[in-house]
């Protein structure tokens, strides 16, 4: 019955999760994403090679229909490679079965969509507590780190909403509290701020500057030069190629005391 | 995790109220016609039981078969061969009389009220306890001395005298063609459940009355059958064969050619006739059963297309194929074994209001109970089985991508 059931037998991690073996942490071969739409085939990438590394932040621009998702869902182990290699952390993913996938992305990667991506008629709380959930953390810690979470995006008296009751800032910012809810090396986003309004993007992009000076490797999509800005290096696709590849001085985040949202105010000095 | 997925479970439940219901209702009705049949089953069984409890489960009845063609005076029993019988076979049998009934109409002053008169031996309270509420019983000395003494019910003593303590009243009455007047030595009182009444036949406008079986049987009449009490229900199967060998032995029969009709065999019958009529019929009510199975696969089905894009999340997020095969078969388990509780319920209330109502106590066994709500949970696992791989087995950018 135990292995049914599941979580109450603790196995062992396997090495590809628990060490960091190498310093590329993302480092693609000639990677290429063919979609077999039946009548045609649609190539999304074609032939990549790129190496990011541990600790950059990186946005990825360009046009729409350009290649940027079809990336980001193979960097995030959602979607698999057609050709060629993805190493992450040094390990080819490709050769992956779905649960050994599964593994990784609870793990080693955090994903924010552009459309957040909560889990409806639950509550943000228990949202930012799934990873852990599924991680089999015990109900103590996920709960007390969830709230933490929360609290460090701003959100720490919403904990007990559901997301039809936020905005779409504070949605996307329970999203990314999710994301790093088991403390991934890499974090990846679809146009996080695809949905938002100005101010709501700019805090967003805040906050993945504040978590990149704390050591996470970011990664973002998006067609905005203003959010590109932000980041320490620029790649920009066409038609799935790499067009260019070139470092960024980013742009400075604001003081504390000019955050929109004042009365929460975005805690992110604060842990 | 497991209680979390419980939570997830109850909440998603909640979510659809309507449709759950809906789902459930399937297993509702299969499960509450199971436990009414069932339960109906039981309670007829007990109420057979003490019905012929009550009318004692060793009493047996041996007469010439009717199947018989060449009847003979012989095959008829008298009085001594009755004594002869008491001897023989005293140690096992507890009592034995004529079967002697007869009817007539009974006088008192100005009322009139047909009575039904069974004659008895003095020892008949031994076997057959009677609430005497006034009076005394039947004696020694009525018997042997063909006394025309009475025993009746409060009901016959009402019809009849107008009061329920009708000791030292006569009445009027003709036995076999002679006019005599009878002297009530006692009254009893009758009770009876509805259903012992309904089966046996309650007497409200008539009169019932035990006298000494002497006063319907003579010396040289011709007896039809002997009646008779056993004093071990569970050897009284072969005493009875006994009994018919040596009646067929002194008659210059075989034993086949006489019938032995006993309370033990006939509560028997109804038993065996209630217990494979309530299993052919909860066999059909379980069919119902595998009706509602398929109405949760389908409700489902349903959901698990309805909720593809949070199977996606979840999968994004790290759940594994096992994470979510063991999500939506909680749920499907869960709403079944609600189903199933509502259905007891269903049931049970039923039962119970219907016993109520005919004024009998109802059975509901626990084990039936526990039984049919791990059984809805079983056909929720088993009916959740291919839905939940079905959304195990979705491929995370697919099911992101789902509108
Ligand atoms: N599931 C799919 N099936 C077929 N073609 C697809 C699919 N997803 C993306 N494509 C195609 O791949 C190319 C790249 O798309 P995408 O990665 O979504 O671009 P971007 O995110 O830069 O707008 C486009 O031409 C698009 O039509
Ligand atoms: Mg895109």
């Amino acid at each position: 019955m135990k292995s049914i059931l599941g979580g109450l037998g603790r196995k062992k991690l396997p090495d590809y999760i628990t060490d960091n073996i190498s310093e590329d942490l993302i480092r693609l071969e000639d990677l290429v994403k063919v979609y077999d739409t039946g009548a045609l085939k649609v190539l999304g990438l074609k032939r990549i090679n790129l190496t990011i590394h541990r600790g950059e932040f990186v946005a990825i621009m360009g046009q729409s229909g350009s290649g940027k998702s079809t990336l980001m869902n193979i960097l995030g182990c959602l979607d698999r490679p057609s050709m060629g290699h993805y190493y992450l952390d040094g390990v080819d993913v490709a050769a992956m079965d779905s649960d050994e996938l599964s593994l990784i992305r609870n793990r080693k990667i955090g994903f924010v969509f552009q459309s957040f991506n909560l889990i409806s008629r639950t509550s943000a709380l228990k949202n930012v507590e799934l990873p852990m959930t599924y991680a089999r953390k015990n109900k103590k810690l996920r709960e007390e780190r969830a709230r933490q979470l929360l609290a460090r995006v701003g959100l720490g008296k919403r904990a007990e909403h559901m997301p039809n009751e936020l905005s779409g800032g504070q949605r996307q910012r329970v999203a990314i509290a999710r994301a790093l809810a088991n403390e991934p090396p890499l974090l990846l986003a679809d146009e996080p701020t695809g949905n938002l309004d100005t101010a709501a993007s700019v805090e967003i992009m805040e906050l993945f500057s504040q978590l990149h000076k704390e050591g996470t490797t970011v990664v973002v999509v998006t067609h905005e030069e203003e959010i590109a800005a932000f980041t320490e290096r620029i790649i920009r696709f066409r038609d799935g190629e790499v067009l260019s590849d070139s470092p960024n001085v980013p742009r400075e985040p604001r003081g504390r005391d000019s955050a929109p949202d004042a009365e929460e105010g975005i805690e992110l000095r604060d842990t | 995790m497991l209680i979390e997925n419980m939570l997830m479970a109850f909440s998603s439940i909640r979510a659809n109220k309507m449709r759950s219901f809906l789902t459930m209702l399937g297993i509702i009705i299969g499960i509450g016609s199971v436990i009414s049949i069932v339960s109906v089953g039981d309670t007829m069984k007990g109420l057979f039981e003490e019905l012929y409890r009550n009318i004692g489960i060793t009493q047996a009845y041996i007469a010439i078969g009717y199947w018989v063609d060449d009847w003979r005076e012989s095959d008829y029993f008298s009085l001594e061969e009755m004594e002869r019988i008491k001897e023989i076979f005293g140690d096992e049998i507890t009592y034995i009389d004529t079967d002697a009934q007869t009817s007539a109409d009974a006088y008192c002053a100005r009322t009139t009220v047909q009575f039904n008169y069974t004659g008895i031996d003095y020892n008949y309270q031994e076997v057959q306890p009677i609430n005497l509420i006034y009076g005394r019983f039947l004696n020694e000395g009525d018997v042997l001395g063909r006394r025309k003494n009475v025993v009746m019910d409060t009901v016959s003593a009402m019809n009849l005298f107008g009061v329920e303590n009708a000791v030292g009243k006569t009445f009027r009455t003709t036995i076999y063609g002679t006019t005599d007047d009878y002297t009530v030595v006692g009254i009893y009182r009758k009770e009876m459940n509805p259903f012992q009444a309904m089966m046996m036949g309650a007497n409200t406008e008539g009169g019932e009355a035990f006298l000494p079986y002497t006063i319907l049987s003579w010396p040289n009449d011709f007896i039809y059958d002997l009646r008779f009490f056993c004093r071990d229900e569970e050897t009284m199967d072969e005493l009875c064969a006994n009994i018919k060998s040596y009646v067929a032995r002194s008659k210059d029969r075989q034993p086949e050619d006489f019938q032995m009709v006993t309370a033990k065999e006939q509560m028997g019958q109804w038993n065996s006739m209630l217990g494979g009529l309530s299993m052919a019929v909860g066999g059909i009510a379980a069919i119902s059963l595998l009706v509602g199975g398929i109405g949760i696969m389908n409700i489902m089905l349903v959901s698990v297309t309805e909720r593809t894009r949070e199977i996606g999340i979840r999968k994004s997020l790290g759940a594994k194929t096992r994470d979510i095969m063991v999500q939506f078969l909680t749920e499907s388990a869960i709403l079944s074994a609600c189903g199933g509780i509502l259905g007891i319920l269903l049931g049970g209330g039923l039962v119970t209001a219907g016993g109520m109502l005919m004024g009998v106590q109802t059975v509901i066994r626990p084990e039936v109970v526990v039984l049919a709500v791990g059984f809805s949970a079983v056909v929720g696992v088993f009916f959740g089985l291919y839905p939940a791989s079905k959304a195990a087995k979705k491929d995370p950018i697919e099911a992101l991508r789902y509108e």
